[in-house]
């Protein structure tokens, strides 16, 4: 029968992967603006030694040319943590409790100094052209399994760097395009509906049940006039879809079920805690109901101010931004592995770059795509352990360097699908979300 | 394999670079498409063929069906012939009284007589005016980061849609695109056209300028490849095509034409004498404001100089260097830099005022600003302008082939000249001093426009046909290379091309007269097993190709049926409210609706930003404006049910539409069914229809409790289904 088989169903049906893979859906928490690795994740001692000093070598571009200064240690402790024992700072105090489920890549590098180009790379691989966006790319690969609900949800994204080009599906078919739910800098009470048109404002759900029902009947006279015409059947199916996501979409942005505790696990208790715990619970239920890829933005905006993107007042502006995220994300590392979600869900945790280690402006640290951290957590991947290093400074990465093309090939990877297999033909040749690069980093593969 | 990767293996193997004869392998040498044009003479038919064939068209159409052996469908009612012609070139479905008409029309000539009217509606303009504006990645916006707005792009959006109504020769339309300023001086109507070459997406504020300069210029370099020659030029920036006999050398080559281009964002639409009566007036009003202007000159001198020293110093050193330099000294390079970059430096004086004024300066500079408003009258009123790209001289910077399309790795230098594949030599350029342009783009003009070039004529030929059947000839309108679609009636189209360049004098209209009123084209829809067990593509075309309506067309005839569509032409973007939950912000990226005037336009008026398109276009496959698109997709989502069951849009139509049907007290529901049927879908109900309408009107009265809400879902209902939806 063409009904389920159709078309609909050829563009988000569920597809198998290329092969077997622990990991069926994303969730990615986009730090927005460059958290410093080196005051969370990647501790220098080297720094405290030569503190004030000039950097001992040649410096590369950097976006700020001309106020940088010299050597800026980090001002804040850094403590072995767990089992592995993981040195983190003292800037993510809960997320530390959770060191032996993390794999922390030290070696990240991409090809941007400016936020634009930098954000744009880490959403869909390129810095300049216009390309699908990488939920995009992993909804194309692989469907949804749930399709009463969007299978690529950015909730509370960004329109500064890059806009919806973060989510946009690019040259692929509009289905793969991610679902912005909420914009970064609006207050979640002030989100109207989390999915345009979702609320009919005039009938009841019984109207409209009727109402879908003369639609369908003369869909399906048309359909039978016009006969073997897959689009027609598609369509039919379509409005189907379509009622039930109303039902069932409402349902899952609704958080007035779940308990107190659980609320305050994700920190939705504080003020400074509950804008991000919200979008942090939001990832759990849609993760549980299937939801293919899920993005978490860290915004810059009322309240944020200027979030990770400390080009001064690095101790201020930081400590601010990690207590809005620290005890959300511990929640939501919490929550995952204790629903058992934890065993098919990767969790991605970056920015678009990391700081240099020289300071900017006597107190803050510039933008640094030479070498940062990004941290995975979850289906696929090594718990507790450290991949890659910079060098002593935390200037470059020097070991186990991880391009976010390679980032992305190893992300795709874990999910199943092979980087180089996974294209579409656009323009007179075919793409891929890797372009011509990407390497799956097999070292992190648990 | 991907281009990049390519490159490098290819440039080890062969210095292909270093040759100065091209070499093409047979293949590319016999690609189909740079073949010179032929006549073909139609192929003679059968008895049973000749029956069924009405023009040229058809006997080419009957003659390869035959080979396969497949017959043509019959034609379609009359009924459907109307609908389908009719929202195939005007966007929108018959009125009742149309129909009528036509219906009603035995005469012979009835179908000639109705397509000529349709052609003649300026709803022909603004639907085929917008295909156009899709190959050419038309917007009102930057892109990019920022994605400013550009003020005044819309009048090159309104001459496109005046060209198409006016069956403006196609090669005219090419050349005043690409040439207006040089080919047609003075012509304020011809000028708007050159916008096509200010439709890159940009960030006027890069620090970078040798690279924002070669980004633009490679983004017109493909689009141009794409729009005229239906070539995928792009994918030789870096190395030699890997398929087509396209060099890399080549791209530079077509680059070279635009190499001397600079932004007008000012450019006068308007006669020469208009322009010097402004320029008079406003010399007599800056006399007269003489010395109120020197007080804020004086005033300013110190801001505006601050202002310039901190955003010069923004600026890479080499940029710098460029800006300092005597004017006399700059080569045509550093003009282009510097034409960049002198808008970040050089900006209005309330900005200059604002960022670098004292609160005394301030202060008195708002007083100056009084002063002047005593001489207000004397001022002349605004000149219309465009915003375009034009010449910045005589002479040219050079261009050189460019490493891996890397700008600081400069390969030999390039003279500005077409594919190598079609004519190898340098183009003749003659500079022209009157003007002070260089005449690169008179040359580029005449070639793209001259009626042997191979590619320009099929590729828009194609093009038209494309959009009347929803595939090409040949079936990707922006490939005509060897990987895209091999045409499946190759004479057909260059007898169609033959004649549009011959005969028809490159009128697009005689061409869709041709088309639409062939028996070809009047093929009922229907299905045939017997037929699809053969040609399941439909390629052979065996039947006409049922396919839904691009997104402007379903919210036009949404609009028009529900008698709410504003038939105002022309003038800036306007913007419908945006339903809640959306990406678009109100103030950011939208201004906020100002009722009817920004409501009910035809969509081809919608405000066109890159960054968020109208939430209804978008889910209905609206191209985005990065790139040009030469077929759109066509999708089926969930997303389209919830936008005509739940949108706010489609439940304003609804509203108008029950308001339209019901205008006379005391209809009964049959007769509400009936005209609610027959102005949606322009037909009468069937009498299955016309009992569940019945049904449908009874029970929802009893849900809703009053008989108008039952009335507008009926109507919803019927806006939404499939029968609207589609062109059958």
């Amino acid at each position: 029968m063409v009904g389920l088989a159709g078309l609909l169903n050829a563009q988000l049906g569920p597809k198998a992967p290329h092969f077997p893979a622990k990991a069926k859906r994303v969730i990615f928490l986009f730090m927005h603006g460059g958290p410093s690795h080196l005051d969370t994740f990647d501790p220098k001692p080297r720094l405290i030694r030569d503190h004030g000093k000039p950097l001992p070598f040649k410096r590369p571009l950097t976006f700020a040319e001309g106020s940088t200064g010299n050597l800026l240690k980090s001002p804040w402790e850094f403590r072995q943590h767990g089992q592995s024992g993981i040195p983190i700072s003292s800037l993510f105090p809960e997320v530390a409790k959770h060191a032996d489920d993390l794999c922390i890549v030290r070696s990240m590098v991409g090809d941007s100094v400016a936020h634009g180009g930098a954000t744009l790379q880490l959403h869909t691989g390129s810095n300049t052209f216009t390309r699908p966006s990488m939920g995009s790319w992993v909804v194309y690969g692989l469907g949804t399994e749930n399709q009463n609900l969007p299978a690529y949800i950015t909730l509370k994204p960004g329109l500064s760097h890059g806009g919806a080009k973060k989510w946009s599906s690019g040259f692929l078919p509009a289905a793969y395009q991610g679902t912005a739910v909420g914009l970064g800098g609006v207050p979640i009470d002030k989100i109207a509906e989390p999915i345009e048109h979702l609320k009919n404002y005039g009938l009841t759900p019984e109207q409209q049940r009727y109402e879908l029902d003369m639609i369908q009947k003369m869909n399906r006279s048309a359909a039978a006039r016009w006969q073997n015409d897959p689009e027609l059947e598609a369509r039919i199916q379509s409005f189907e879809l379509a009622f039930r996501m109303q039902t069932v979409a409402p349902e899952a942005f609704d958080i007035s079920k779940e308990t107190e505790a659980t609320k305050k696990l994700y920190g939705m208790d504080t003020p400074e805690t509950s804008d991000f715990g919200w979008q942090c619970l939001m990832a759990r239920r849609l993760a549980e109901r299937n939801v293919r890829f899920i993005q978490i933005n860290h915004e810059y905006g009322p309240g944020n101010e200027v979030g990770w993107d400390a080009h001064n007042e690095l101790i201020r502006l930081h400590t601010r931004t990690a207590l809005q995220v620290d005890r959300p994300i511990a929640g939501l590392l919490a929550d995952l592995k204790a629903r058992g979600l934890m065993d098919d869900t990767l969790v991605v945790w970056g920015g678009e770059f990391g700081r240099t280690p020289i300071a900017e402006a006597g107190d803050g640290r510039d933008h640094n795509p030479y070498g940062y951290t990004i941290w995975m957590a979850g289906a696929g991947v090594k718990k507790g352990f450290v991949y890659g290093a910079t060098d002593e400074f935390g200037y470059y990465a020097t070991e186990d360097r991880m391009h976010i093309n390679d980032m992305h090939a190893t992300m795709l990877h874990l999910l199943g699908l092979n980087h180089e297999n996974l294209t579409y033909s656009y323009g007179g040749r075919p793409f891929r979300l890797t372009d011509v690069a990407g390497r799956v980093a097999t070292k992190i593969l648990a | 394999m991907f281009c990049r990767s390519l490159l490098l293996v290819a440039a080890v193997a062969l210095p292909v670079l270093a040759e100065s004869t091209p070499k093409f392998n047979p293949i590319q040498k016999k690609w189909w498409a740079i073949q010179t044009v032929t006549a073909p003479q139609p192929p003679t038919v059968d008895a049973a063929g000749q029956q069924w064939v009405r023009n040229e068209i058809d006997h080419f159409v009957y003659d390869k069906l035959k080979a396969k052996n497949l017959t043509p469908a019959p034609l379609a009612s009359r009924e459907v012939f109307l609908r389908r012609v009719t929202l195939d070139l005007t966007g929108l479905p018959p009125t009742p009284a149309e129909a009528q008409a036509f219906l009603s029309d035995s005469k012979p000539g009835a179908e000639e007589r109705l397509v000529d009217r349709l052609l003649a509606s300026p709803r022909y303009g603004e639907r085929w005016g917008r295909h156009w504006l899709d190959v050419v990645r038309y917007a009102d916006s930057d892109g990019f980061k920022q994605d400013d707005t550009r003020p005044n792009m819309w009048r090159y959006r309104d001459w496109v849609i005046q060209s198409w109504n006016e069956d403006k020769p196609f090669d005219r339309f090419i050349k005043e695109q690409i040439a207006a300023d040089e080919l047609y001086p003075g012509d304020a109507k011809a000028l708007p056209g050159l916008g096509y070459l200010r439709l890159f997406e940009d960030e006027f504020n890069q620090a970078n300028i040798h690279l924002r300069r070669q980004e633009l210029l490679n983004d017109l370099t493909d689009n141009t490849a794409y729009a005229f020659l239906g070539v995928t030029l792009a994918c030789a920036r870096c190395h030699d095509h890997k398929f087509d006999p396209l060099l890399h050398r080549d791209y530079y080559r077509m680059q070279a034409f635009f190499a001397n281009i600079k932004i007008d964002d000012g450019a006068p639409v308007a006669s020469p004498a208009e322009v010097s009566a402004y320029n008079e007036k406003m010399a007599r009003y800056k006399a007269a404001a003489k010395p109120v202007l020197d007080q804020i000159d004086a005033l300013l001198a110190g801001p505006r100089a601050a202002y310039r020293k901190e955003y010069i110093e923004r600026f890479p050193e080499e940029v710098q260097v460029v800006i300092r330099r005597d004017p006399a000294q700059r080569t045509p390079m550093d003009w282009q830099i510097y034409h960049k970059a002198i808008t970040q430096v050089e900006v209005e004086d309330s900005l200059v005022v604002s960022k670098k004024g004292t609160a005394d300066v301030k202060a008195q500079y708002q007083r100056l600003l009084k002063d002047l408003e005593q001489f207000k009258p004397l001022l002349p009123e605004p000149l219309p302008v465009a915003q375009v790209m034009r010449d910045q001289g005589m002479d040219a910077p050079p261009t050189h082939v460019l490493r891996a399309g890397a700008v600081d790795a400069k390969l030999e230098e390039t003279a500005p000249g077409l594919l190598s594949i079609l004519d190898p030599a340098p183009a003749t350029v003659v500079a022209k001093p009157e003007l002070n342009s260089s005449g690169r783009r008179t040359a580029l003009a005449n070639a793209l426009a001259d009626p042997k070039n191979p590619l320009t004529t099929r590729v828009i030929v194609n093009r038209i046909w494309h959009y009347h059947f929803g595939r090409g000839i040949a079936g990707t309108p922006n490939d005509f290379g060897l990987m895209g679609d091999r045409p499946s009636h190759r004479e057909l189209l260059d007898w169609l091309t033959a004649t549009f360049t011959g005969a028809d004098g490159w009128s697009i209209k005689k061409l869709h007269k041709r088309i639409v009123l062939s028996a070809t084209y009047r093929q009922s829809s229907d299905f045939r097993a017997d037929a699809a067990a053969i040609d399941i593509e439909n390629k052979l075309l065996w039947r006409y190709p049922r396919r839904r309506l691009e997104a402007e067309a379903i919210r036009d005839s949404m609009l028009a049926v529900s008698g709410l569509l504003d038939r105002t032409m022309g003038g800036p973007g306007v913007f419908p409210s945006v339903p809640a939950g959306t990406e678009i912000q109100e103030g950011r990226h939208w201004r906020k609706s100002r009722g009817d005037a920004d409501e009910y336009r035809a969509s081809v008026y919608i405000f066109a930003r890159r960054l968020v398109r109208y939430p209804m276009l978008e889910s209905f496959d609206a191209p985005l404006a990065f790139e040009s698109c030469g077929r759109r997709q066509e999708t089926v989502t969930a997303d389209q049910a919830l936008e005509l069951m739940n949108g706010q849009a489609s439940a304003k139509f609804a509203q108008a539409l029950a308001r339209r049907v019901g205008n006379d007290p005391g209809q009964s529901q049959e007769s509400l069914a009936e005209r609610a049927y027959r102005l949606t879908l322009g037909r009468a109900p069937t009498e299955g229809e016309l009992k569940r309408s019945r049904e449908f009107l009874t029970a929802q009265m009893k849900l809703a409790g009053n008989a108008q809400g039952a009335l507008e879902d009926l109507c919803l209902n019927l806006l939404s289904s499939s029968e609207f939806l589609y062109i059958d």
